[in-house]
């Protein structure tokens, strides 16, 4: 049994004090919301988000999915998972959740047949896969990494346009940052029309890692802590668009959509 | 030429040339003479001839007549014709039997020639008669046939053998006919709304020529209104725009005015009927938080090409910090007021989705929620943490058309939900309904159902209403978890759970087939919005325009609410001016096993639009029905024109003689002897070792008296 507690969640980010009034300021703009927070009663676990991590090995940032999942649930509606586990590529508890965070700071051998075709099956059946190379200066981790996707899923990563809806899924964010700057976009592979797995160099991870004492694991560079406020950001738009897809495309459309239609009520 | 042919040609041309050539030699003409019959034996076995000898048996039978019923035969009195004829016929009628056709084939007498000759029929399927005479005559006592009519007929072959049965055919009608006609008339009979269509027509002008104004109408409305120059004799396609501006079943009539002189008034209008459709279904989903349930169906309906979706998600709520301006938000305010009230009524389908209603101001939208769904609205609840009572819906104008009873206000929340993994239990009574059909048998589909991965957690509810359909239940709480029903107009659907997601990914991790989540809401949508493919019970008629009088084949599938077959039941079929409960006629049939039911019907009088309606007899309320239109005219008169061609073509077809109506002799005249073909015999006498030998014997023959006679 678990209930939702965001009610009660506090901000222990260090954003300034003059950002978090006008942050929620603007949150009781933004919705039209009412007063009342309904008291709720979770389901189960299958109706929450898990951020499932790949065990392929020692997992390169292990709080980093822990903190990402904290910080989604408490700027957003959805409501995750807070102790996200591992699962294999070949365990069939990969399908118990269609969303992966796969970091990695080394290159690995080749994934068994089952593992491949698991990976293959996850992202047919609708799964998104987020993988992070936690060590963009060392070429182990992207080799292996290329060589496993092209193998499960027969194509290669290509970079992601700037205008894609990963990038406006909840925050408008410009490009993509982690612990590191990195590249100025993202690598994907699309499945079906939609983004099914997204590469990431930045080290996203590294930017997420909190320890249990509340200390940022590792400091992040150039930027600081407004370049990691900013990954934090890309990695909430990340989980955000393994939800709700392209659902922003029309969202910013609705109003002219519903206007060209000029239908009257229902005879 | 094939092959063995061709071997064949050169055998003989080489026989020829060395014929020729041991000719000009001059030799004993007793040589030449083996020489030349050599030559012709090999010609002949490498040729091989055949011979086919025919049997046939020639007898003399009676004479069946065959006369038009049909109501082109009411043009010009070419009945009133036929009827004197067969008056004349009737004194040596003896050997002699008399039937009508139309639709079908029919007994008549010759002591009743103005019953068998009058003209009601709405169509004259005459090579369907002819078949039918044969099929029954298993004596073969028919000699020949006698077909009297006016051929106004557009079959033209081929015509059914009649075992060497002639027809004889005598045409009735002259040529000459002032006629302004709507020969032709096309429309598709699936329209959308607001959305422009045409009906394509022919006007046919005879006897005269000139500008004739069409006019299309539904109802009394005139839709549109053009003219078209039609010389006399000729004919002329024109094009009536039109836009549906209602959903539903629509009769339109497309009509040229009643010239004074026009023989045939009766094809100056024609009606046809359109389903007017929305061109795409029009979906509205509101889900209160981004969760894999919400994921995975609005994918599915966002690829659906048929489904127009306008989708919102709560992307966060007043609790949530995004830690940034709305500048930097791709956040755009709920838009309750557009959706709600402005533009509910454009929605086919309502889909609330682990939604809440109470943070976003819209308890003043939910009575037009209510009202939309009773005037026929279609809405459905899918669970969640913010669904049902959990939602704050107990008490409210959504409860009111919900399938389902919510706990009372003020249950405690931990009471509003069920928590931990089931296996949903399918009814098994209700497999076949379209939402559980997962396969095309019951067995099957209770077994794919059983494949499935569990679900998580539910929303309690405290019964279901009145009529509602409960589908799946949890198996141990005895719980409600997927619920259908009506709310007075409107359709109504609960999935008390949030995790129906699992019958896709996760379902395809266990099993390799992970379509189970999206066919199942494929079926609800369509449940929901009424697709007449998912009714229980269907009716359809095997046309949609008749004449007066018109056989209406009518066939039926017939299942009671919980899609299970009304097997061997008596069934009342019943036919219904559209809008008029008052039956005008009916008949009653027996349904198979399945439910499946035929039956033929006669079509009214008046020209209008009417209902084929099947009922149980001990309940007035309909199980199916279907529309359909009743044209003064129709197919049958559009071309009332006599076609003895036609009949022409019969008659030289099967060795009958051909005359007009003026011209026919006595019924004992026409030639009865048949003449059955009883098989053929084919012979190949050099296809033999005998004639190898004989090819042997004559060369060794020659060689031995050319020796002989001291040649080599």
């Amino acid at each position: 049994m678990s209930f939702s507690s965001r009610s009660m969640v506090t901000s222990s980010h260090r954003a300034s004090r003059a950002a978090r009034v006008s942050a929620l300021v603007a949150a009781s703009v933004l919705a039209s919301l009412a007063i009342v927070v309904p008291e709720v009663h979770a389901l189960g676990e299958s109706t929450r988000v898990a951020i499932l991590g790949v065990d392929v090995g020692p997992e390169a940032r292990p709080l980093a999915r822990r903190r990402l999942a904290w910080e989604v649930r408490k700027r957003t509606s959805i409501e995750t998972v807070l102790q996200p586990g591992r699962v294999r590529l070949d365990d069939p508890r990969l399908f118990e959740s269609p969303l992966l965070f796969w970091s990695g700071d080394r290159g690995f051998a080749e994934l068994s047949e089952a593992e491949s075709v698991g990976l293959r099956r996850f992202v047919e059946f609708g799964g998104f896969v987020v993988i992070d190379d936690a060590r963009p200066d060392d070429p182990g981790f992207d080799a292996s990494i290329r060589r496993e996707l092209r193998r499960a899923l027969g194509a290669s990563l290509r970079p992601i346009a700037r205008d894609h809806t990963i990038f406006r899924s909840f925050y408008l964010v410009d490009r993509p940052f982690g612990r590191v700057r990195g590249p100025d976009t993202v690598e994907g592979i699309e499945v079906g029309g939609r983004l099914a797995v997204v590469y990431s160099r930045h080290d996203l991870g590294g930017a997420f890692a909190r320890d249990n004492l509340g200390t940022w694991v590792h400091p992040v560079v150039p930027g600081g802590d407004d370049q990691r406020e900013r990954a934090i950001r890309f990695g909430v738009n990340l989980v955000m668009y393994a939800l709700c897809l392209d659902y922003k495309d029309d969202q910013v459309h609705a109003p002219f959509i519903m206007r060209r239609r000029g239908v009257g009520p229902r005879p | 030429m094939p092959g063995g042919g061709i071997v064949a040609l050169l055998v003989v041309v080489v026989l020829a040339a060395l014929v020729a050539r041991e000719l000009r030699r001059r030799p004993p003409r007793r040589l030449a003479a083996w020489r030349v019959l050599s030559a012709i034996v090999i010609a002949l076995v490498t040729t091989q001839p055949r011979w086919t000898v025919e049997r046939s048996e020639t007898t003399r039978g009676r004479v069946a007549v065959l006369v038009d019923g049909s109501r082109s035969m009411g043009v010009h009195d070419r009945s009133e014709d036929v009827a004197r004829l067969l008056s004349r016929w009737s004194a040596d009628a003896e050997n002699a039997t008399l039937h009508r056709f139309g639709s079908e084939l029919e007994p008549a007498s010759f002591s009743d020639v103005e019953g068998a000759s009058v003209a009601r029929a709405d169509e004259s399927a005459l090579e369907a008669a002819l078949e039918a005479l044969v099929e029954g005559d298993r004596a073969g006592e028919i000699g020949a046939v006698v077909v009297v009519g006016d051929g106004a007929s557009r079959y033209e072959g081929p015509w059914p053998d009649l075992d060497g049965r002639k027809v004889h055919t005598v045409a009735v009608g002259r040529e000459e006919l002032r006629d302004d006609a709507l020969a032709t008339l096309e429309a598709d009979p699936v329209g959308f709304l607001r959305t422009p269509a045409e009906v394509r027509v022919t006007v046919r002008r005879l006897g005269a020529g000139g500008v004739l104004p069409i006019t299309l109408r539904q109802g009394d409305e005139v839709v549109t209104e053009v003219t078209v120059d039609v010389p006399e004799g000729e004919a002329r396609e024109v094009a009536l725009p039109f836009t549906p501006r209602r959903l539903g079943r629509a009769v339109y009539t497309v009509s040229i005015p009643h010239a004074p002189d026009d023989e045939v008034p009766q094809n100056d209008e024609r009606s046809f009927l359109v389903r007017v459709e929305r061109d795409r279904l029009r979906v509205l989903l509101v889900a209160g938080e981004p969760t894999w349930d919400v994921r995975f169906l609005r994918a599915f309906l966002k690829r659906d090409p048929s489904i127009d979706l306008i989708s919102f998600f709560i992307l966060r709520t007043a609790s949530d910090l995004t830690m940034a301006s709305p500048d930097e938000l791709a956040l755009i305010p709920f838009p309750t007021d557009e959706l709600f009230r402005e533009h509910l009524g454009s929605f086919d389908v309502l889909l609330f989705q682990d939604f809440d209603f109470g943070p976003y101001q819209m308890a003043g939208y939910l009575p037009r929620i209510r009202d939309y769904v009773r005037r026929g609205g279609s809405f459905a609840m899918i669970g969640g943490e913010k669904s049902f009572a959990s939602g704050g819906y107990a008490g409210t104008p959504i409860a009111d058309v919900l399938p389902v009873l919510l706990p009372p206000v003020g249950t405690p929340a931990s009471r509003l939900v069920v928590e931990g993994r089931f296996a949903p239990r399918v009814e098994p009574a209700l497999v076949r309904h379209p939402l559980l059909a997962l396969a095309s048998d019951p067995s099957s589909s209770l077994a794919a159902w059983s494949r499935l991965a569990p679900l998580e957690g539910m929303n309690r509810v405290v019964g279901v209403r009145e009529g509602a359909t409960v589908l799946l239940t949890h198996p141990n709480e005895r719980l409600p978890v997927l619920v259908t029903g009506t709310a007075e107009e409107g359709r109504v659907l609960a999935l008390t759970t949030d995790t129906a997601w699992r019958w896709g990914p996760t379902t395809g991790g266990l099993t390799g087939d992970a379509s189970t989540f999206e066919r199942f809401w494929d079926r609800g949508l369509r449940w929901l919005a009424r697709d007449p493919s998912l009714e229980p019970a269907q009716l359809t008629t095997d046309r949609e325009r008749y004449g007066p009088e018109g056989r209406v084949r009518t066939s039926a599938v017939l299942r009671d609410a919980r899609y299970q077959p009304l097997a061997a039941e008596t069934i009342r079929f019943e036919m219904r001016r559209d809008g008029d409960d008052t039956p005008l006629a009916g008949a009653d049939a027996v349904t198979d096993a399945e439910g499946r039911v035929e039956l033929a019907l006669r079509a009214p009088t008046e020209p209008g639009a009417y209902r084929v309606v099947a009922r149980r007899p001990s309940d007035p309320e309909p199980i199916a029905s279907e529309l359909f239109v009743v044209e003064a005219g129709g197919d049958e008169l559009a071309d009332p024109r006599a076609q003895p061609t036609q009949l022409q073509g019969l008659a030289m077809a099967t060795g009958g003689t051909f005359t007009t109506i003026e011209d026919a002799g006595e019924l004992s005249s026409f030639d009865a002897t048949r003449t059955r073909r009883l098989g053929a015999r084919e012979l190949a006498p050099f296809a033999t070792p005998w004639a190898f030998l004989a090819i042997v014997g004559l060369l060794a023959a020659e060689w031995w008296a050319r020796r002989r006679g001291g040649a080599r």
